[in-house]
């Protein structure tokens, strides 16, 4: 986890998620690159975040494109969150013994059909499901992240007070983070639109 | 190579090992896995079985969960590694129902018993799942604790978990040979209390499981000792307080508008008609 | 050199740190345990039944890690289902001990499993077998293991006698378990007896507060202190 650095939060708000990322790829201490993404977008509506070992954040987001892929034309119709997180989940699982030092994130809407629910997951690096109804966080500043989650998340909020929410608890967790940071990434999830904003953040 | 190929076999995959260990030695630390410090308990009554567990998880000191549920499947509650617990269950359930369906019998709790301890000791403790298993079949109630390393034991009420000593002091006071339905509920729900107000790893609500020969209970959340206060104020921040640097939009609703090039519609018709009579 | 010491438990494993004990008389044996399960310092399980059924009469007594036990006692106990099905007869008690000895002789870098197994069968009537964790069969008239038998080996050397019946047999054991598990912090609970003969298998159970019990001490302060001390007074003198 630190040797890359790297942190990611998602949160519920009232008919939206938003899942917000950092952009930084170290290599322990030295900083490599400040445009490093690690949130994915895997359908219209789903979001998929990986912060760990950069390597298998890159080796995944190509496995799990296969593999949403595959069930999409096996299936003929676009995959669901709660179904993602389960395939998450068996995949990282397979590794138990051997596994990929990545912690995911998924944020989603549940099909129009199903009434468009906001749904987010986070698991840890062998796929042990976490269905938070309010905010998952991971990565190197998850234990700050966790704590201004706790502090400024509320329920029912709307999409444009949700990026306001999901921005500063990053950034301001981020900035007590040596290993997360220079510049943040933000997707706030709505029926109808993603928007995807890159944040202003300290370059230190 | 990858999944939904016939010739991949089947199991766990090793072959990140090597890497792994490489970065071991090279001095990354390895992310630790999620675990749930956990009390879970279950216990005989009259009519069948209680089973009871805490909602907190944790990953070294921090929760990870405040509110997961251990009862993994409505016969089995799960301590230790929390995705160990998850899967061996989910795998033997599904081999539960396979080996019914084949049988054409009603699947017995040691029949679940066997298998687990068979898997779990297959692996020599490196699943790291401590289960409490209980249920009522044709030969009556059944409550075990399976241990990691696959050693079982068969009791009319058990503990498991970081608060297992907690809650065992609460069962070897109160507990009673045939017992009405409420008064096992109860019980189970002070041994849980004992777990989540003296054990660190355990902690936030007490679920609860009854199962007797016709139905399954699942009594998720039963007390809620330690529900958050509402927040009196908001920390909502006004709009436009995050700066930032570009926006992108992706519109999935998609609005067309219609923009004539040469005057009203009318005239374009006029126009077009003319056209034709010469 | 990195070795593993074979001899220990695994962190966190399950431990019979037991005494168990098996004794030959003239109708049958007697076999019995303690109920002792330890994790560390906690008892996982105060009323373990040790003595674990492999075949109509034929018994083991299990001690060393539970899990290790327990596996090689199932297997045992499929292979005399399958022994029993085939040749239409019950298997002898020398069959189920060798194929015990097999499992942990040949599995000796993975097991800690140190078993007694005891019975009857048609061929020699009654029979204890011991067989020490790391494998070896050894037939013997009486057998005691597990980490409570050291302190009773003197005692039980003393004690045993041929000839005896089952009431004298009975005793014997319940006096030598009551000794071991007094002495040994990892034995202790109730005292599970079997008694094998041909014609059935009687299960006796002494409770915690029943134990056999010998000299436990004295007082030595408080009111005895002055006749100890005159006593001691007296001798001073006299010498």
């Amino acid at each position: 986890m630190q040797y890359n650095g790297g942190s990611i939060v998602a949160m519920v708000g009232k008919n939206c998620v938003a899942i917000a990322s950092d952009l930084r790829l170290g290599n322990q201490a030295l900083t490599i690159a400040t445009d490093f993404e690690k949130v994915f977008p895997i359908t219209d509506r789903i979001y998929l975040g990986m912060a760990g070992l950069a390597t298998d954040v890159l080796t995944l987001r190509e496995r799990f494109r296969f593999r949403v892929n595959m069930y999409s034309i096996k299936e003929e119709r676009e995959i669901e969150p709660k179904t993602l997180a389960q395939l998450v989940s068996s995949t990282l699982y397979e590794r138990r013994f051997g596994p990929y030092f990545i912690e995911p994130i998924i944020a989603g809407l549940t099909d129009s059909s199903k009434g468009s629910q906001p749904f987010i997951a986070s698991a840890d690096l062998i796929g042990c499901l976490n269905f938070a109804k309010d905010f998952v966080v991971v990565g190197t500043a998850e234990d700050k992240l966790l704590g201004v989650a706790e502090g400024l998340w509320e329920p029912d909020l709307e999409p444009e007070d949700l990026f306001e929410t999901i921005s500063q608890t990053l950034l301001n967790a981020v900035d007590r983070d040596a290993f997360s940071g220079w510049g943040a990434v933000v997707h706030v999830i709505t029926p109808d639109k993603v928007i995807t904003r890159t944040l202003k953040g300290r370059m230190d | 190579m990858d999944s939904s190929n016939i010739y991949k076999k089947s199991g766990f995959d090793f072959s990140n090992q090597i890497r792994n260990n490489f970065l071991a030695a090279k001095g990354v630390p390895v992310p630790k896995a999620t675990s749930t410090g956990t009390t879970i308990v279950g216990c005989l009554f009259k009519d069948g079985i209680v089973l009871g567990a805490d909602t907190r998880a944790t990953a070294g000191e921090i929760i990870a969960d405040k509110n997961c549920e251990k009862v993994v499947n409505p016969s089995c509650c799960g301590a230790g590694t929390a995705a160990d617990t998850e899967f061996t269950t989910a795998l033997i359930s599904s081999n539960l129902e396979l080996h019914s369906l084949s049988t054409g019998r009603k699947p017995r709790v040691v029949t679940a018993m066997t298998m687990l301890k068979q898997m779990l000791f297959q692996y020599q403790g490196h699943i790291g799942a401590a289960l409490v298993l209980g249920g009522v079949d044709v030969t009556g109630p059944h409550l075990f604790t399976i241990h990691p390393h696959g050693s079982t034991d068969k009791l009319p009420y058990v503990t498991m978990g970081s608060g297992s000593l907690a809650a065992m002091a609460v069962f070897e006071a109160g507990w009673k040979a045939g017992m009405e339905r409420q008064e096992a509920i109860d019980l189970v729900s002070a041994a849980i209390s004992a777990g989540i107000f003296n054990d660190l790893g355990s902690g936030s609500n007490v679920d609860v499981c009854v199962i007797t020969k016709e139905r399954t209970d699942m009594l998720r959340n039963y007390i809620k000792p330690n529900e958050r206060v509402t927040k009196e104020r908001h920390y909502k921040f006004t709009r436009g307080t995050t700066a930032y640097q570009s926006e992108n939009i992706r519109k999935y609703i998609v609005d067309e508008s219609i923009t004539y090039l040469t005057g009203s519609a009318t005239t374009a018709t006029t126009a077009e008609e003319a056209m034709d009579v010469s | 050199m990195n070795t593993v010491d074979m001899q220990q438990l695994k962190a966190g494993e399950v431990n019979l740190g037991t005494s168990i004990m098996a004794v030959q008389f003239d109708k049958g044996v007697v076999i019995g345990a303690d109920s002792r399960t330890t994790t560390g310092s906690y008892i996982a399980n105060r009323v373990t039944d040790k003595l674990t059924h492999v075949h109509d009469r034929v018994y083991c007594c299990r001690s060393g890690s539970a899990a290790d036990t327990q596996a090689v006692a199932d297997i045992v106990h499929y292979y005399l289902q399958m022994y029993s099905q085939q040749y239409g007869a019950p298997p002898s008690v020398h069959t189920a001990a060798t194929l015990f000895e097999k499992l942990c002789y040949e599995n000796k870098d993975q097991l800690l499993a140190g078993i007694i197994v005891a019975g009857w069968d048609r061929e020699v009537g009654p029979s204890v077998y011991n067989i020490p964790v790391g494998g070896g069969l050894f037939r013997q008239p009486w057998a005691i293991g597990g980490s409570g038998s050291t302190y009773v080996y003197g005692y039980c050397d003393a004690t045993y006698q041929e000839g005896w019946g089952k009431d004298e047999t009975v005793n014997f054991v319940k006096n030598t378990l009551a000794l071991a598990m007094s002495r040994d912090g990892s034995s202790g609970g109730v005292i599970r007896l079997a008694v094998i003969t041909e014609d059935g298998v009687e299960r006796l159970f002494i409770p915690g507060n029943e134990l056999p019990r010998f000299w436990e001490g004295k007082e030595v302060l408080g009111q005895d202190m002055n006749k100890t001390f005159t006593h001691l007074a007296q001798m001073e003198i006299e010498a």
